[in-house]
């Protein structure tokens, strides 16, 4: 058995000119759950869709069980299972139909596949749906079973591709559940998420992509503590700008300050004193505070901090 | 609220003229259809355009055959051909032409045809004589019937006017002032038989007109309305599995499942043709019901050869999902799909003969047509159900069908994107 059920090196995947994954690496751990975390189009679905053997990479390279991606494909397709984005269903389907289904292309058969699909079912709470089209499902039923249909063949590794997007909190909090228990159970898992909440919550480590890049990997204590006690960012008059920057590098709780944008980013130990001490500086200076805002110490202000954007832009 | 109507319209606008496949199904398809159907139905609408050929065996030693071909020539429907490549035709060229598919029609004069019509009135027994019409079996009733009425008018005429004054002479001679009613009445009928050449009245017209097939092929059945329909529509209903087919494909590209079973142990060729079989087994269900039901509810002959049948609708359901795949790798939206389907599948239809017969069509048309599968399996299944034909007559169609599915499939597979 490898140390790490994956290990990425290296990894570029090119569209044209653009580099939707540039030079990205990392390893991931059997039964661990590992989460990419980025905006839209930071190269999330790209990394997640070339470790699932649907895009080719153009360099670098990836193991997976041991086994080389773009050698060994046909050993790595059935340890790994895959819950897209889309809800990969069939909709006139019902949800019995649809496992079995899925469950056949991966070989079960007989009394072995109804038995798992009367599993899966049951795992994700849609036993007494088992005969219903898929189309008269709610949005958050229609998740369950995406998922359930990327589990029918056991894999070892289960990639899930923002499995919330679009899901009622119900549905939230029961995928969350349903991720934690797979864990418990052992199985890999990659989850990509522009959701901090849900990387915070699920994940043991969180890799920060952004542009195709990771610009940040550690679990999501170590993460946040690249904050501290949080970030104040404060707007004064630009020709105030470089009289306070040295002032406040002294002050106590600050532990770097810079000018940012046309504002000040003070990095502090402690966000609430640190915020009294400023406030007492630019009076005592007689420096007009024109805008303020608090950055509380979490995986949103750590992007922001990295990237100087928003998770959701 | 008006705002939102024209932004929502405005927006909707935007989609369509940026969906090529969607501008084609709108536009071009109406315009394709018009003017496919225009030109292949030219020869029933325009006189003196597209005339019908009637090819002529002219073997009468007297001059009664040729008038009668000079009148039919005169007509703008039809265009009497005599000779064939500078030489007089005989029937055996007329015969091959009629096989090879050139040409639909032939008429035989016999050698005594003169004679007969120019024959004593007084002979003590009268001379009666045929003409042929040779027709290719699956030429429908509805082009022939009319041909030989207008050829049986102008014989009455011809023969009321070359038997006309004989028969008046000999009554006049026969006649006698003291004849007895029964006598009388007995002379009344004999006048008309005789002034209308034994069309009225007698035991049998000195002149038929007999329609037979060239040597070679056999009649299963005169083709009625069904046996000319069913064959047509039926090709022309299997071939929208290409719209089932493509829609399939790109909704299973639209909503991920081809990306769920492209990561599943299960490779390309085996997702693609996973794709096609319930299409090509749904096309020959569809065949065999719409055969079936024609045979067994309308009488429909399906000819004498099981193996000849198979052999047609397996090429023909190949050819047609073959053409799904195509269609599915061009397309990218279902839209596209829907419009390419339509511009197609109704263009080949019509060129193909499914809708009208090809032999009505002008000349270039009809070779035309031999570009569509649809043609080329009409034409298989007319062997089969209505020339009598077996498999090993068939095969060489079924080859073409099958040549057309390879090519179909060939470069579907080559164009086809799983994402």
């Amino acid at each position: 058995m490898p140390d790490s059920m994956i290990e990425i090196d290296g990894l570029v995947k090119k569209y044209g000119d653009r580099v939707a994954v540039n030079k990205v690496s990392f390893h991931v751990q059997e039964g661990e759950i590992f989460g990419l975390l980025g905006p839209n189009g930071a190269g999330k679905t790209t990394t997640i869709s070339i470790l699932a053997t649907l895009l080719p990479p153009d360099e670098g390279q990836v193991i997976i069980g041991g086994y080389d991606l773009q050698r060994e494909t046909g050993r790595i397709k059935p340890l790994i299972g895959f819950v897209p984005q889309e809800l990969a269903l069939y909709p006139t389907l019902s949800a019995w139909d649809n496992l079995a289904f899925f469950g056949r292309i991966y070989g079960l058969r007989g009394t072995a596949l109804k038995e798992r699909i009367a599993a899966m079912l049951d795992l994700v709470g849609l036993r007494d749906r088992a005969g219903d089209a898929v189309r008269t499902f709610s949005g958050g039923m229609k998740r369950r079973l995406n998922i359930a249909a990327g589990l029918i063949h056991r894999p070892r590794v289960l990639f899930l591709d923002e499995p919330t997007v679009g899901v009622d909190p119900q549905s939230r909090n029961f995928i969350f559940e349903h991720v934690e228990r797979l864990k418990a159970e052992g199985m890999t898992i990659i989850y990509t998420t522009h959701y901090m909440e849900e990387a915070g919550r699920l994940c043991d480590r969180v890799a920060i992509m952004d542009e195709g890049r990771i610009l940040a990997l550690d679990t999501s204590r170590g993460l946040i503590g690249l904050l501290g006690g949080g970030v104040i960012h404060v707007g004064v008059a630009a020709e105030a700008i470089e009289d306070l920057l040295p002032a406040i590098r002294t002050l106590p709780h600050v532990r770097a300050a810079s000018a940012q944008d046309g504002r000040l980013k003070i990095e502090t130990s402690e966000a609430r004193p640190a915020l009294l001490e400023l406030i007492e500086l630019c009076n005592a200076r007689d420096v007009p505070i024109l805008s303020l805002e608090v950055l509380e110490p979490n995986l949103e202000s750590v992007f922001l901090h990295l990237t100087g954007k928003r998770l959701r832009d | 609220m008006l705002k939102q109507i024209l932004a929502s319209a405005w927006k909707d606008l935007k989609i369509f003229f940026k969906d090529p496949g969607a501008v084609a199904l709108i536009f071009l398809q109406p315009f394709m259809f018009i003017v496919v159907m225009s030109y292949a139905l030219s020869g029933l609408f325009e006189p003196g355009e597209g005339q019908i050929q009637l090819l002529a065996v002219n073997q009468d030693r007297g001059t009664q055959a040729a008038a009668i071909l000079r009148q039919l020539d005169e007509m703008d429907a039809f265009q009497v051909e005599t000779t064939w490549e500078g030489q007089p035709l005989s029937r055996e060229v007329a015969e091959k032409l009629i096989v090879g598919g050139k040409r639909t029609l032939a008429l035989v004069f016999p050698p005594d045809f003169s004679e007969v019509l120019e024959q004593d009135p007084a002979a003590a027994q009268r001379r009666t004589t045929r003409i042929l019409a040779i027709v290719d079996p699956a030429t429908s009733s509805q082009f022939v019937e009319p041909i030989l009425g207008t050829l049986q008018g102008l014989i009455e005429r011809r023969t009321y006017m070359a038997m006309m004054p004989r028969g008046l002479d000999h009554l006049f001679e026969w006649l006698a002032p003291q004849t007895p009613v029964e006598q009388r009445e007995a002379f009344k009928a004999q006048a008309q038989e005789s002034m209308s050449g034994g069309l009225v009245g007698g035991t049998e017209p000195v002149v038929t007109v007999e329609r037979t097939t060239p040597a070679g092929m056999q009649v299963e059945q005169y083709p009625d309305t069904f046996q000319q329909n069913v064959p047509g529509y039926t090709i022309y209903g299997i071939f929208w599995i290409v719209r089932l087919l493509a829609d399939s494909v790109l909704r299973e590209k639209r909503e991920g499942t081809f990306r769920r079973l492209l990561v599943a142990p299960m490779n390309r060729a085996v997702m693609l043709a996973g794709k096609l079989v319930p299409y090509y087994i749904i096309n020959l269900i569809q065949l065999a019901i719409m055969l079936g039901a024609s045979s067994l509810l309308f009488g429909m002959s399906l000819g004498h050869s099981p193996g000849g049948l198979v052999a047609v609708s397996l090429a023909a359901a190949a050819t047609a999902t073959g053409l799904g795949v195509l269609v599915s790798a061009l397309a990218r939206t279902e839209a596209q799909a829907g419009g390419l389907t339509i511009l197609l599948l109704l263009t080949m239809a019509a060129l193909g003969g499914c809708f009208v017969p090809r032999f009505i069509m002008p000349g270039w048309l009809m070779t035309m047509g031999l570009i569509t599968p649809h043609a080329w399996a009409l034409d298989a299944y007319q062997d089969l159900l209505v020339r009598g034909y077996g498999l090993w007559e068939v095969l060489p169609k079924v080859g073409v069908l099958a040549a057309f599915a390879a090519a179909f499939f060939g470069i579907g597979v080559w164009r086809f994107r799983f994402e």
